[in-house]
């Protein structure tokens, strides 16, 4: 059952690591909508909304713009997610303490999606003499296939780092379960919110607005005092 | 001037879309930009003559994705009037590198920048209250603008030609790029709000401690600033939390 479960997130890994760089770019590769895809899948649709809610704001502020590679939030949210939903029915965990330590033990592989992700653009400059003499020879219809090949790097890319931290969280969640579960259950609430304000302050930091600190601490404060007083 | 179909057209449109599959550090989006312009340059060109036009569109490239169309279609009619034998105003070379940077500036402020945080604030606000639609509602409101752009942009360029700057030029998309930050960052002060509110209600805590959340921002902000990892900033927020947690209870029996 586990294995036919982490099929499913390996072809949720599949697609939605394609759409992260090399094909549509409609952002169901964003954590918000992979997990709770994932979730969906796997029948557990809560638990992948809580996974998507922390993840998606991390790195929003990492823009991937030219030669710049962010840590791979989409396989973190994916893999994840099936961690929590998948490795849990089998350990018999459930809960958002669960989630949490799934989700803090997957984070810090996502920066393994990094390597995969360098690995697959740089296999696709080897390409590139090659290709460079398919156009001396006018075979343009081998151009094309090496560019279609370049998906599949991608691909493999992707399934790779989805791989690597399903196999990290399947070795260390049984063994951290029993140490860390016991403070996540007191804490959990409060992580819950620690991971989006977070992200939400490394966008602060990063985002390039004139009087962005006053805008968020007006807003901020005007939408606190209106839940609190209205 | 030579035509071309509506299928044809199609078929560059949506080799647009895998634009960056074969994406490398050498050329970037060179293999991808050839990949879609391919089927064009087959029906203008002859064997011989497109080995040497094909040459000018296998080089270095690189755009915005969503803006690449656009760039596209103006190539496309620059293309189509070099094989009716009018040579355009500007080398297709000189125009790709002409408008690639810049369009890859303003998209990646107006699409990363600000498009895709303030689409996330609200599919965020939507999620922490359990409703399942947020997934949907953030594709719906981060696609609109982008498709609207690959599409018209394509069209309105492969009618317009070395004209079709104007058309992003009229959108004045850097200040439409600064506008959408500065939302995103007023609603991000609404989530955070929201977050805190939520938690505090639920703890049963005075509210008044909410507003100790924005110093707490501030200070990740300033050492994200600083060169911090998120990474780092996250196990030093949840090391915090949970050695809290080891010494007491929970964290909220050290607040009043």
């Amino acid at each position: 059952m586990i294995g036919a479960e982490l099929a499913i997130g390996a072809g949720a890994a599949l697609v939605c690591g394609l759409d992260r760089i090399a094909a549509l770019q409609i952002m169901i590769s964003r954590p918000i909508v992979a997990a709770p895809l994932v979730g969906w899948l796997l029948g557990d649709v809560a638990v992948g909304l809580e996974i998507g809610l922390m993840v998606e704001l991390l790195w929003q502020a990492r823009l991937p713009v030219g030669a710049a590679i962010p840590p791979d939030d989409t396989q973190v949210s994916i893999a994840g997610t099936v961690l929590a939903v998948s490795l849990g029915k089998l350990l018999g965990q459930s809960g958002l303490e669960y989630q949490l330590l799934c989700l803090l033990i997957a984070l810090p592989f996502g920066k393994f999606g990094q390597f995969f992700d360098r690995f697959a653009r740089q296999y696709n400059g080897r390409k590139i003499a090659q290709s460079d003499r398919w156009l001396e020879n006018g075979q343009f219809y081998a151009m094309e296939r090496a560019h279609r090949m370049g998906l599949c790097c991608f691909a493999l890319a992707a399934v790779g780092t989805y791989l690597v931290i399903i196999c990290g969280g399947l070795v260390m969640i049984p063994l951290l379960a029993p140490l860390l579960l016991p403070s996540l259950e007191v804490s959990a609430e409060w992580l819950r919110i620690a991971l989006p304000l977070v992200g939400i302050s490394v966008v602060l930091g990063t985002i390039n607005v004139s009087r962005a600190l006053t805008l968020f601490g007006a807003s901020f404060g005007m939408a606190f005092l209106l839940m609190w007083l209205v | 001037m030579p035509k071309l179909g509506k299928w044809k057209l199609l078929q560059v449109w949506l080799r647009l879309l895998l634009l960056q599959g074969s994406w490398n550090f050498e050329r970037l989006q060179g293999g991808g930009w050839f990949y879609a312009m391919a089927p064009v340059l087959r029906v203008l060109y002859g064997e011989k003559e497109m080995q040497r036009i094909a040459r000018e569109h296998v080089g270095y490239f690189n755009t915005h994705p969503y803006l690449a169309p656009t760039v596209a279609g103006a190539v496309i009619r620059l293309e189509l009037e070099r094989a009716a034998g009018k040579e355009p105003e500007i080398g297709i070379l000189d125009f790709k590198e002409m408008v690639a940077a810049p369009y890859a500036a303003v998209g990646d402020a107006l699409f990363w920048g600000g498009l895709r945080p303030l689409a996330a604030g609200i599919a965020l606000l939507l999620a922490a209250k359990g409703l399942v639609i947020a997934p949907l509602v953030f594709l719906l409101l981060f696609n609109a603008l982008p498709l609207w752009f690959r599409i018209a942009g394509f069209l309105s360029a492969y009618e317009l030609g070395l004209q079709s700057v104007g058309f992003l030029q009229r959108r004045n998309l850097p200040d439409l790029a600064i506008r959408t930050k500065e939302m995103a960052v007023v609603l991000l002060g609404g989530v955070a709000a929201f977050l805190v509110f939520q938690l505090l209600e639920s703890k049963q805590k005075p509210l008044w401690l909410g507003f100790l959340a924005v110093p707490a921002v501030l200070l990740c902000g300033y050492l994200a600033r600083r060169g911090i990892s998120t990474l780092m900033l996250v196990f030093l927020s949840s090391g915090l939390i949970l050695i809290c947690s080891y010494f007491s209870a929970d964290v909220a029996v050290w607040l009043p």
